[in-house]
């Protein structure tokens, strides 16, 4: 009797060893092999890359079996296939955009980064200021510096060092129905369909009267002159666009937010105007930027915001019969100056810090790799390419390649490369809120958003290696 | 002496038997709660974690959003909590004696919504919602009362979340009552009648207290339930406007995964946790000595 009970326990606690061993092992998908391979006789190195989504296909979305991996599994297959320094295994992975900072926080914690990561620089400076991601200006050589213009160059630099290799960019615009322009008597307004029109704020403002008043409401129900949109932060980027709208700069020298002046205040008091003079959709403060675009494709708004993948997107659904045809053209943000208000979102790989040299070594090999080679970088196209070489080799079958390439001197960065700047989107919309359902005057709102935005700024700072490092 | 070690090995493969569980309870259960109390203690980031003391919370204490969402969270449980028991009552004592598959096509009904996710309920309700293009706002506008925005304005937002969360939930109590008053003993009810006491006062007098447990129970579960509200916040208001329906939940998780703040994130979780265990525990030890 005793023996049995004995043995039980024996097996009873073998069989917890295991479970709990099962839970511990295996965790490691990229890895610094230490075999070699007996064919070639060459370091086994495997790295993981990560990208979220920017477009399907290789070379565009028309190919068989396009998907968004397929342009990095590609050019993963022709790295390897040339590299001769290790034997070199990429795994592609593609993550949500909505997970990534969980994602990538996750994984930072437990160790396990990706060590490439394909993204908008925008989303991932953060990254950067954490000491996460390892310097790239190493891998940039003079031919990518002179075909690649200055100003995307300084969108990918922090410090003194390049952290991104940017690949392509997606300028942000307004868009507008011209049919709903025409019907309420704004031809004048309207724009060439390769154009990027840029209207002065006195026509802006205009252009609003006209088609609260004159749109006929017989073929234009519900519908209403402009997008408003402050629920989260999601497009907040065109937001901070009209907050520079009367000639503010936004940040100073050393990072920090300047907005609490006449010109910050007259931008506030702009929004408030236009939303009370019935200038846009209802309920802003309960509005995403999702509803807006939603809206804007069923012709309940005139004048949206956009990006080249929306934009393309739209026109697709337009031509496949998924949604309403109609003249849909691009616009500038305008402001009180007369020149538009222009910034793009620069799209590149970085390479994070594994504290694995052979990986790292690896990942700034692949990196540099899909990032120059000629046949590669065509790919660019999808987006708005960075490469001068590129955007003239498509001129002809992308008319609006030479649009936005003239709007490129207008680009303002608009997270100033500071340290915490996704915290810092979060101050932002709750203070429009408070704006639009009138808990607080423009002159509060804006002064408010600074003083919590420096918090933040002041608070990251601290942390920084960026900034611990000057 | 003797006899102690006896009944320890006697007793031995029983604990044996409830080792595993024992494990998983401490690994999954009692570990998280001693490292997040450990860890609001300390400013974390990528790469290292520096002992700040009580900074965490003294920050917390000077932050007028986290005010704003207890006293949200405050709100929300009390007046979630305070309808769907009344409400629940209320269904179930009027249908619990009815015939049984009229009894069962109510049970149904009200269970419906707790099946759905809360995800997809709060997605119809967005829609129903949106002031630009939803239809309670395209209704208003039809019988010329101008746009609606009841997620946009201070006053109507909370009223709007408690009705919604309570309808969603609403349906697990009227079930959990039904069944307790379906296993009220007959004779009760037969001596009542006799007695010739009004329906009314069955309810009060028999059925009521005869369920007591279930209400302790139903309480306790919603209080806890909507401490931990947050999918209806993100998809419906996203704690606007201006902060107005911020739930310490919510704020919990901006600080975690948005502002990247996890120390601050733990301390909210700590607080959170005694304010759970200070709710719970008059309840649960009224649950133990009625055992």
């Amino acid at each position: 009797m005793k023996r049995k009970r004995s043995l039980v326990a024996v097996v009873a606690l073998m069989m917890l060893t295991s479970i709990i061993a099962g839970c511990a092992g295996g965790n490691n998908e990229a890895s610094n092999n230490k075999g070699t391979n007996a064919s070639s006789g060459k370091e086994k190195v495997e790295i993981k890359v990560w990208l979220t989504p920017q477009w399907k296909g290789v070379l565009d979305a028309t190919e068989q079996g396009a998907d968004y991996d397929s342009f990095l599994k590609y050019a993963a297959e022709k790295f390897t296939k040339q590299y001769d320094k290790y034997d070199a295994k990429v795994n592609v992975e593609v993550i949500a955009g909505d997970q990534r900072d969980q994602l990538l926080n996750v994984n930072l914690s437990g160790g396990t980064p990706p060590d490439v990561f394909f993204e908008s620089v925008f989303a991932m400076g953060d990254y950067v200021h954490r000491g996460a991601l390892v310097p790239l200006t190493d891998i940039v050589d003079d031919s990518a510096k002179s075909d690649i213009a200055q100003n995307y160059w300084d969108a990918v630099t922090f410090g003194d060092d390049v952290y991104f290799y940017p690949f392509q960019h997606n300028p942000g615009t307004l868009v507008y129905n011209a049919d709903m322009f025409r019907a309420a008597g704004l031809d004048k307004f309207v724009g060439e369909e390769t154009e990027i029109k840029t209207w002065t704020l006195a026509e802006y403002e205009e252009i609003l009267k006209g088609l609260k008043d004159k749109l006929p409401k017989d073929k234009y129900s519900n519908a209403y002159p402009m997008a408003q949109y402050a629920v989260n932060n999601q497009g907040d980027t065109w937001n901070l666009a009209y907050l520079r709208m009367f000639g503010n700069p936004f940040f100073d020298e050393q990072g920090n937010i300047i907005v609490n002046d006449e010109k910050g205040v007259k931008a506030m008091e702009w929004l408030k105007k236009i939303k009370d003079a019935g200038y846009t959709n209802p309920g802003a403060e309960s509005v995403s930027s999702n509803d807006a675009n939603g809206m804007f494709q069923n012709q309940q708004l005139a004048i949206s915001f956009t990006n080249p993948i929306l934009f393309s997107n739209t026109k697709a659904d337009m031509e496949s019969g998924k949604a309403n045809k109609f003249d849909m053209r691009l616009a500038n943000i305008p402001s009180e100056s007369g020149d538009p208000l222009s910034f793009t979102y620069v799209v590149g790989a970085s390479v994070f810090q594994t504290n694995d040299e052979k990986r790292v070594e690896v990942a700034k090999d692949f990196v540099k790799f899909f990032s120059t080679d000629p046949e590669l970088v065509k790919s660019s196209k999808n987006g708005i390419p960075v490469r001068t070489s590129v955007s003239e080799e498509f001129k002809s079958e992308k008319p609006l390649f030479a649009a936005y390439d003239a709007n490129s001197k207008y680009l303002f960065n608009f997270t100033g490369n500071i340290p915490g700047y996704s915290q810092l989107r979060e101050v932002l919309y709750p203070e429009l809120q408070a704006l639009y359902i009138g808990a607080k005057t423009p002159q509060q709102a804006i002064a408010d958003y600074q003083t919590n935005g420096n918090k933040i700024i002041e608070t990251n700072k601290a942390s920084s290696v960026i900034y611990q490092k000057k | 002496m003797r006899l102690r070690n006896q009944s320890i090995k006697e007793n031995f493969t029983g604990y044996l038997f409830i080792l595993p569980q024992i494990l998983i309870f401490l690994v999954f259960l009692v570990y998280p709660i001693i490292e997040g109390i450990r860890l609001s203690f300390y400013q974390i980031n990528y790469q290292n974690e520096k002992f700040v003391g009580l900074d965490n919370y003294a920050s917390l204490f000077g932050d007028p959003v986290f005010f704003k969402a207890l006293i949200n969270t405050v709100v929300f449980v009390v007046f979630i909590v305070i309808l769907t028991v009344g409400f629940a009552l209320f269904v179930a004592s009027a249908v619990f004696d009815k015939n049984a598959k009229y009894v069962s096509f109510i049970r149904g009904s009200y269970y419906i919504p707790v099946m759905v996710s809360m995800v997809v309920m709060s997605m119809v309700w967005s829609f129903l919602l949106n002031p630009a293009n939803g239809l309670i706002s395209y209704f208003s506008q039809e019988m010329g009362l101008g746009t609606v925005n009841l997620l946009g304005k201070s006053q109507t937002v909370l009223p709007v979340i408690i009705f919604v969360t309570f309808a969603t939930n609403v349906g697990q109590a009227i079930i959990l009552y039904i069944a307790a008053m379906i296993g009220v003993p007959k004779d009760l009810f037969e001596a009542a009648e006799v007695d010739g006491a009004s329906r009314w006062q069955v309810i009060l007098k028999i059925l009521i207290p005869s369920v007591k447990s279930s209400t302790i129970y139903i309480t306790i579960i919603n209080i806890i339930a909507v401490l931990k509200i947050f999918v209806v916040i993100q998809l419906l208001t996203g704690g606007g406007p201006n902060n107005a329906s911020v739930t310490l939940m919510y704020y919990l998780y901006n600080n975690a995964f948005k502002y990247n703040q996890l120390g601050m994130a733990s301390a909210v979780g700590v607080i959170m946790f005694l304010i759970t265990l200070l709710l719970s525990v008059p309840q649960l030890r009224s649950l133990i000595k009625e055992k």
